[in-house]
């Protein structure tokens, strides 16, 4: 390839110079044109069957040199994880009927969906330690359905005591004010250096139907006899 | 007067010198990249020697940055000038030198293919459970504050927030919505914890964030390791403040608050781009050689439903086949969950076919130019053997 020869003339630093500084300028504002990001989106999008899953895969391994370089990174699997539980026990329980389960990263342990129509979220949450301790959870759960706080006196009157196979469980029932009402049904345990939580809420009507069955899932709470 | 300095940059832009020096500067910025890839991640690395126009510097114990030489994309912009200009000045445009004109031609467009891919290229994920059908793809590393009003039993309204601006704090607006955000505090990455009896209240006092401390960790610059964001934001409507909320990608529990009947979910996640059509996974193969653990071929069949176009159809993706649709290509990338996940790659390049265009020119000039030569070789030999033998 015939490049440029090697016979040209020096040339003068200045106009070089200024060569060089106008073509940085032009490329510093091309460059801050290009980042005009980070600005807020608003779309309307149908509503989601389920909670989407929390990215859990394994790396693809022996997948040859066929990826375009390799699998990419930041891929699932890298999820951070929660701050774990002590001991890292594992819960199981039984499923009632027609209901799914799907394990999902985060705090939550699991989502669960009952087989009802309406708005409902079951969930599982482990957290390490007393997690700020029933009174405060109570009364979080209160606030999030629009009730206010109450006392230890309150909290003792409104507490069930429901038996399992992991230990004694405190339950919690508890439905809104208002025209819409919401329905809360959760419970908590301690076990082995953390607290559990199980909880349904949603409308009042689907919640009502799924309690006992809900019930039965939080009666058959066991730990994994594998795990300490 | 002004002819001088004209012609002076004229010289410059067109001199031999110049390309040498471009060349060399690449060289150096290649092993730049490469070192610094220990530190910042593949990806830091390439965007801060590659793909930018200044390699900047931060001085250490000062919020300054001082450019410290020329990035990737400045001083390919100027091999790309230097090659036309030079090629303009003494490539002659004759028939002897199509070949050389073909190759420079294919040259300048691996350079445009790689600034298009540098600036356009986005790269995301699909990770979808069997079952399951998905109409968005998922950033691999940047996160976004969503803002879901999920009131309405049919459909959901998505106001995000991406996390640069998060990062910016102050007062966010959701447009279409009466919430404001206040961001009271952003951390690049942090450790959650339980919050012990020691530990000092936390900012948040509403939702699970009231519960966990949350202490300032240096971002990860690995790529398999993602940072841990976390952020305290007020949601603040109609005129009273909803509490102040921990948001974190670390956090799975849901939150939300109600403000006038409407329901507003906060949720840290990765980014979202929603597509006009939906991809439902019908399943995933994973298949070994018999008798072996060794993987032969991972496979996703999935569906693909555009309504818009009336496209209902079902495709398979395996290694080195993707799903070339609407401008992205899915590619299989990885699995999980005992075989019930897959993860795609969804890459999206306005220029994915100019290094393909590119390359072929380039060795169809290469051969044009030998057969031209080998000609004039052919016919020079020939008058010689001639004068010879006369």
């Amino acid at each position: 390839m015939p490049g440029p020869s090697a016979q040209d003339r020096p040339t003068p630093p200045p106009a070089r110079w200024r060569a060089a500084l106008a073509a940085s300028l032009l490329m510093s504002v091309a460059a801050l044109a290009a980042c005009s990001r980070g600005e807020v989106t608003h779309v309307q999008v149908p509503k989601e069957p389920a909670a989407a899953p929390a990215a859990g895969g394994a790396m693809g391994g022996g997948m040859g040199g066929g990826m375009g370089g390799g699998a990419p990174p930041g891929m699932a699997g890298d999820v951070p994880p929660p701050p774990s539980p002590a001991g890292g026990a594992a819960m199981k329980w039984t499923l009632p009927k027609g209901w799914a389960e799907s394990r999902s990263g985060g705090m939550r342990y699991a989502t669960l969906k009952a087989p009802i129509p309406g708005k409902l979220d079951v969930s599982v949450v482990v957290l390490p330690g007393p997690a700020g301790g029933e009174l405060a959870n109570v009364n979080r759960w209160r606030g999030q359905i629009g009730l206010g706080p109450v006392d230890d006196a309150q909290l003792a009157s409104a507490r069930q005591r429901v038996k399992s196979p992991a230990g004694p469980i405190s339950l919690y029932d508890f439905t809104s004010e208002g025209q819409q009402k919401s329905r809360m049904v959760a419970g908590l345990l301690e076990s082995g250096g953390n607290t559990w939580f199980v909880k349904m809420v949603g409308d009042a009507e689907p919640a009502a139907r799924a309690r006992p069955d809900f019930i039965r899932l939080v009666e058959s709470l066991r730990f994994d006899p594998a795990t300490p | 007067m002004t002819q001088r300095p004209l012609r002076s940059v004229w010289d410059a832009l067109t001199s031999l010198k110049l390309t040498i020096v471009c060349l060399a500067l690449l060289m150096v910025l290649v092993i730049a990249c490469t070192l610094a890839q220990t530190t910042m991640g593949t990806l830091g690395a390439v965007n801060a020697y590659i793909r930018s126009f200044l390699v900047w510097w931060d001085v250490p114990g000062t919020a300054w940055r001082i450019p410290v030489a020329p990035g990737g994309g400045l001083v390919g912009l100027v091999l790309t000038v230097n090659l036309v200009a030079a090629q303009a000045r003494r490539l002659e445009l004759s028939w002897r030198k199509a070949g050389l004109w073909i190759v420079h031609a294919g040259l300048i467009l691996l350079f445009a293919g790689e600034f298009v891919t540098s600036f356009f290229q986005k790269e995301t994920q699909l990770t979808i459970e069997q079952g399951q059908t998905l109409n968005y793809v998922e950033s691999p590393r940047d996160l976004e504050l969503a803002v879901i009003d999920v009131t309405d039993p049919a459909h959901d309204e998505v106001y995000a927030v991406p996390e640069a601006r998060l990062a910016r704090g102050g007062e966010v607006a959701l447009p279409g919505s009466p919430v404001t955000l206040r961001v009271k505090g952003y951390l690049e990455n942090a450790e959650l914890a339980n919050r012990g009896p020691s530990d000092p209240p936390s900012p948040a006092n509403m939702g699970v964030g009231a519960m966990v401390s949350v202490r300032p960790l240096p971002p990860i610059a690995s790529d398999e390791q993602l940072n841990r964001r976390a952020a305290f934001v007020e949601p603040v409507a109609g005129g009273r403040s909803y509490g102040t909320w921990l948001v974190s990608n670390a956090l799975g529990a849901p939150q939300s608050f109600i403000h006038e009947g409407r329901t507003y979910v906060l949720s840290m996640r990765p980014q979202r781009q929603y597509l006009p059509y939906a991809i439902t996974l019908k399943k995933f193969s994973h298949d070994v050689y018999p008798g072996t653990e060794i993987p032969k071929n991972f496979s996703s069949l999935v569906h693909l439903s555009n309504p818009s176009r009336g496209e209902e159809r079902d495709v398979l993706i395996y290694m080195n086949q993707p799903l070339r649709y609407a401008g992205k290509a899915f590619y299989q990338a990885s699995f999980g969950k005992g075989d019930t996940l897959s993860v795609l790659q969804v890459v999206e390049n306005p220029g994915w076919l100019l290094p393909y265009i590119s390359c072929v020119l380039v060795a169809a000039g290469l051969v044009l130019h030998f057969v031209v030569a080998l000609r004039r070789s052919a016919r020079r030999r020939q008058s010689a053997a001639l004068l010879e033998a006369a």
